[in-house]
């Protein structure tokens, strides 16, 4: 059902494919599959302040384990994710920090490099998976081709794997669907056929971005089994973004908070659920609460935003309802309160 | 068996659209002020003999009729005479329809040559030289007109240099025409082996083809351009680069999905050069059928115009069948 | 042949919340376009007040303008870029008898009943975040006082605190204006707190009905309890314990064969649904089931109400009675009192 490169990978650890993949030395020394840290990314325009897109960003992700980013729009996980794939687009730009993925230095690679790795090591799955596809190929010619390029394999042995892969998907009567175009799919099945192509070299690390938002409820829950079954057996990372934190709680091992680029808290999912830190983190867990006063609590008390605070040194200030002195003076750093629980705030709640 | 199905639509479909333009350009035609009888006849002409001649030519008869009449010519092969040049309407064409074709198509086929590349490589190179050089190109093609680049060409390689053959026509005065088969010189002169008249269709083929090449290079290179920068830009690109393709593939890709889009316009301007390529017909003495048609609407000739009319609005049905069909090959999405 | 929606009769009374909820090809949004008159049904009728819709009855006749109204998924697309708030809000003021300035006591009116400040009558859509954009659209739909207001997945492109924010909203309008909503969405979790009544959907047929809680808490069919017990909420662990999984995926609408159109999917399914559509059968008060086999259905599965259970979670989670010091006033002391703001060196500490 798994291709050999797969299960080659599975048994030793080893990846059989060409020059320039990581040898289980170096893998052994870093046991984080995808270690970032002090991540910053801007924005150049012409003639306006730079935005900061992304600042201090750090955490790490352990192998088979799943990370949950959640946060709100434009908050900058979109940004993230193509930080760590090197594919901002212009005018943005990595200004620091470091990414490394196995030991090895994303940043100081080469494109050449890095452009092996990606699709074979570190593989990203998007929403919209229909508009991510070609519209005039064959799905089977599409991701038998990612094979081909990453492992070397042919055109008929690529298009085997990809069968394989359908199946490992459940995708029904994978034989015709090899021969589909992408216009011929629902949106449950080329999700399902993004997910094939990412993993069909079987990456070490995955990158989810917003990959289920757009599905059917019990097409997501499907999805996100097959997606928890294949990380685990493979023993994969994956950073799953979202700004749906109910998929995040019941998908993540940990979860990570970003409020305007900024990772504002970074908990085990358990500890995070039992009571967030972070007012930020309540506040999202307030808006499922359907007590109308509860919410106004967590969202509505603070007085309203003016100069001073927007300008204030913690980003969350102008929203906090517990906004200090200290807050506007001081840039809270992130802090570790308990075991392996980070939080950015000087008044972290405490419970 | 779908396709074989569209295809018998499309043709079925052509009945009417032919019916329509003929409707269309016979109405147009006698909106034309200035009577046929008496601009052949002269201004000595007697009214008797005017409206002799107008009974003749079923001047007299009412519209409708005059238009079944016609139609009913048509039906039967016969345009009518041109009375300029006294010969059958389909006879001129048959011989200077594919004059035209033979021209547009070469120049066509050059100006693909040029455009497309450029296009591509403007698209690659972004804000470089290259893109650069696209955006001056296409300027200047759309703005200089056709027939002064002729001329100038004609000065610079014929006047000054002697490099190519006389602008008079498709072959030396000393040649003879080769035996029909298709009309063109080109094709006609190798089937039946006469290299002499090869040669020399080819000479005389080198300055119009190049002036129409250059000039309708630029639209192509532009929508070339435009359709590869879209391509390139496009989820599915991005995605090409997320999985590690490399970039040769995802530009190979991205021209397929750019093909729909050079083949539209190529189809628009072979309909309209038809037509459009009578200032150079003129300028090369090509004996064409734009001048043909020219020389009809001039003189009020209107056998000429609309057997020409005819013919090209044939002529673009069909390219766009053609078209259409390649389409179909290309695209999955339109064969549902 | 597609039938998008499948022998669907309901009444939506003065005042009520009835909620449509299905996944792809359920035919939801279609309904919606039929009880509004965009779209001709093929068969049956539709009837406002009593009366049958059809060419002096529909949303643009003058006796009908403006008492239904409709609200879109995508905010940003709803509202003419081109249109300051204030025009797109009075437009459809414009045929009723409206002078102007009794058009602008109105806009103003209900843009402070949506919580809006009064200066972004001025302002133009892509200045507003998509939750603001949500509200315009609101403002712009209640501001003829419509009777019935048809709201087409109003919450999914919203970030959380926006959508809580609009639900709230559309509760209270509801509580101030009477005004009877039909609310269509997949967004389980704002139906639960919006809908008095909810329909569940199926490939164009109505598989279940009645009284929401009476729904969530002891769905019968067997496609009810497949999609509530995918419901995800923000609670790990916390998902609709059930017995059975619905195998495979929504077949395609075109040409459905005759019976129920879960049977191929079904695990309860047996010769007969695949022959006739099940009846109406009543398994509590205002709650309907169309399905032969809902009483095994009820006997395996136990009501539970997942969405009250993590509310009293949230209760106790958030009820935190922390010293929650008094946010400190922006007046005193300001930045300046406090010195330059300083930004401690080495950001990341472990």
């Amino acid at each position: 059902m798994r291709s050999e490169a797969q299960s080659l990978v599975t048994r030793t650890g080893i990846r059989p494919c060409g020059p320039g993949s990581v040898g289980v030395a170096s893998a052994a020394s870093d046991p984080a599959v995808i270690n970032i840290r002090d991540l910053e990314v801007t924005y150049r325009v012409y003639g306006v302040q730079p935005t900061r897109a992304l600042r201090n960003v750090s955490f790490r992700i352990a192998p088979g384990e799943i990370l949950g980013l959640v946060g709100e729009s434009g908050a900058g996980k979109t940004t993230l994710a193509r930080a760590i794939m090197r594919v901002i687009p212009l005018p943005g730009r990595i200004e620091r920090g470091e990414i490394s993925f196995m030991g090895a230095d994303l940043r100081a690679m080469s494109e050449a490099d890095l452009g092996k790795r990606r699709g074979r090591d570190l593989a990203m799955i998007v929403a919209n998976p229909r508009g991510e596809l070609n519209p005039l190929l064959r799905i089977g010619v599409q991701i038998a081709t990612v094979a081909e390029v990453h492992l070397g394999v042919s055109r008929k042995r690529g298009l085997e794997m990809a069968r394989d892969m359908l199946h490992a998907v459940a995708i029904p009567d994978p034989e015709q669907r090899l021969r589909a175009y992408p216009h011929e799919l629902s949106g449950g099945m080329a999700q399902r056929i993004v997910i094939a192509m990412a993993l069909i070299c079987g990456p070490r690390f995955v990158i989810s971005d917003d990959a289920t938002s757009g599905l059917d409820v019990t097409v997501q829950a499907q999805v996100l089994a097959l997606l928890r079954k294949l990380v685990r057996e493979q023993q994969t990372s994956m950073l799953y973004i979202t700004r749906d934190i109910g998929v995040a709680a019941n998908f993540c091992d940990r979860i990570s908070i970003i409020y305007k680029g900024e990772i504002v808290e970074d908990a085990p999912t358990g500890a995070f659920f039992s009571g967030p830190a972070h007012p930020y983190g309540n506040l999202l867990f307030a808006a499922f609460s359907h007590d109308a006063e509860l919410r106004r609590r967590w969202m509505g008390n603070a007085p309203a935003a003016d100069g001073d605070a927007a300008k204030a040194p913690c980003l969350y200030a102008e929203r906090c309802f517990k906004r200090q002195a200290r807050c506007l003076a001081e840039h809270p750093a992130l802090r570790e309160i308990a075991a392996g629980r980070l939080v950015r705030c000087h008044y972290p709640v405490g419970r | 068996m779908g396709v074989l199905r569209y295809i018998a639509g499309r043709l079925v479909f052509l009945v009417p659209q032919i019916i329509g333009i003929v409707l269309v350009s016979f109405l147009l035609i006698k909106a034309v002020p200035g009577d046929p009888a008496t601009l052949m006849l002269g201004p000595m002409a007697t009214p008797h003999t005017i409206a002799e001649l107008r009974a003749q030519l079923g001047l007299d008869k009412p519209l409708p009729v005059q238009f079944l009449i016609y139609v009913d010519k048509l039906a039967h092969g016969n345009l009518g005479t041109s009375w300029q040049t006294t010969r059958p309407v389909l006879d001129d064409l048959r011989t200077r329809f594919p004059a035209t074709l033979e021209l547009v198509t070469y120049g066509l086929l050059l100006a693909l040559a040029i455009g497309v590349p450029l296009g591509v490589a403007s698209a690659l190179g972004r804000r470089g030289p290259l893109a650069k050089l696209g955006g001056f190109y296409g300027l200047v093609a759309g703005a200089l007109p056709d027939f002064w680049l002729a001329l100038i060409l004609i000065y610079v390689f014929y006047s000054l240099l002697g490099w190519v053959a006389s602008p008079i026509g498709r072959l030396d005065v000393t040649v003879t025409p080769p035996d029909t088969f298709t009309g063109f010189y080109t094709i006609d002169s190798l089937l039946s082996g006469n290299w002499a008249t090869f040669r020399s269709s080819i000479h005389h083929l080198i300055l119009p083809v190049l002036t129409l090449g250059l000039v309708n290079a630029g639209p192509i290179l532009k929508m070339t351009q435009a359709t590869m920068e879209r391509m390139l830009e496009a989820d599915f690109s991005l995605y090409g680069r997320l999985c590690g393709l490399p970039e040769r593939l995802i530009i190979r890709r991205a021209f397929r999905n750019a093909l729909p889009s050079v083949i539209t316009i190529v189809s628009v301007l072979y309909g309209f050069l038809i037509g459009g390529a009578v200032l150079i017909e003129i300028v090369f003495s090509w004996g064409g059928a734009g001048q043909y048609a020219v020389q009809g609407v001039l003189n009020s000739d209107f056998n000429p115009v609309l057997g020409f009319v005819i013919f090209s609005a044939l002529f673009s049905l069909v390219v766009y069948l053609l078209v259409d069909l390649v389409y179909l090959a290309i695209d999955p999405r339109i064969r549902r | 042949m597609v039938q998008a929606v499948n022998g669907v009769s309901f009444t939506i009374a003065p005042g009520e919340t009835v909620a449509l909820v299905g996944e792809s090809g359920s035919g939801k949004t279609t309904i919606g376009r039929c009880v509004l008159g965009l779209v001709p049904p093929t068969a049956g009728s539709i009837r406002f007040r009593d009366r049958e819709m059809g060419r002096r009855w529909n949303v643009r006749s003058p006796a009908l303008r403006g008492r239904m109204q409709l609200v879109f998924q995508e905010p940003g697309e709803s509202l003419d870029p081109r249109m300051p708030i204030g025009r797109s809000i009075a437009e459809p003021l414009r045929f009723g008898s409206f002078d102007r300035a009794a058009r602008q006591r109105r806009v103003q009116e209900v843009v402070q009943r949506v919580n809006l400040p009064l200066g972004i009558l001025d302002q133009y859509p892509a200045e507003l975040s998509a939750g603001q954009q949500q509200r315009v659209a609101i403002a712009r739909a209640i501001v003829t006082e419509p009777e019935l207001l048809v709201l087409d997945e109003p919450t999914s492109a919203l970030d959380p605190t926006a959508r809580a924010d609009i639900i709230e909203l559309l509760v209270r309008i509801q509580r101030e204006l009477g005004t009877a909503y039909l609310f269509i969405s997949h967004d389980l979790s704002a139906v639960y707190q919006v809908s008095h009544r909810i329909i569940v959907l199926y490939l164009g047929r109505i598989l279940e009905e009645g009284a929401s809680r009476a729904v969530f808490r002891t769905p019968r069919h067997p496609y009810s309890v497949g999609l509530l017990s995918a419901v995800l909420l923000p609670s790990p662990g916390l998902q609709r314990e059930t017995t059975f999984v619905l195998e495979g995926e929504i077949p395609s609408p075109i040409d459905l064969p005759p019976g129920c159109p879960l049977a191929t999917r079904c695990p309860f399914r047996i010769g007969r649904c695949s022959t006739g559509f099940p009846a109406g059968e009543t398994v509590g008060p205002q709650h309907v089931v169309h399905c032969f086999r809902h009483e095994e259905v009820a006997a395996r599965e136990q009501a539970a109400d997942t969405f009250e259970e993590f509310q009293r979670k949230v209760q106790q989670i958030l009820a935190v009675h922390e010293e929650m010091t008094e946010a400190e006033p922006l007046g005193v002391p300001t930045l300046a009192e406090h010195g330059q703001m300083r930004r401690v060196p080495g950001d990341t500490e472990r």
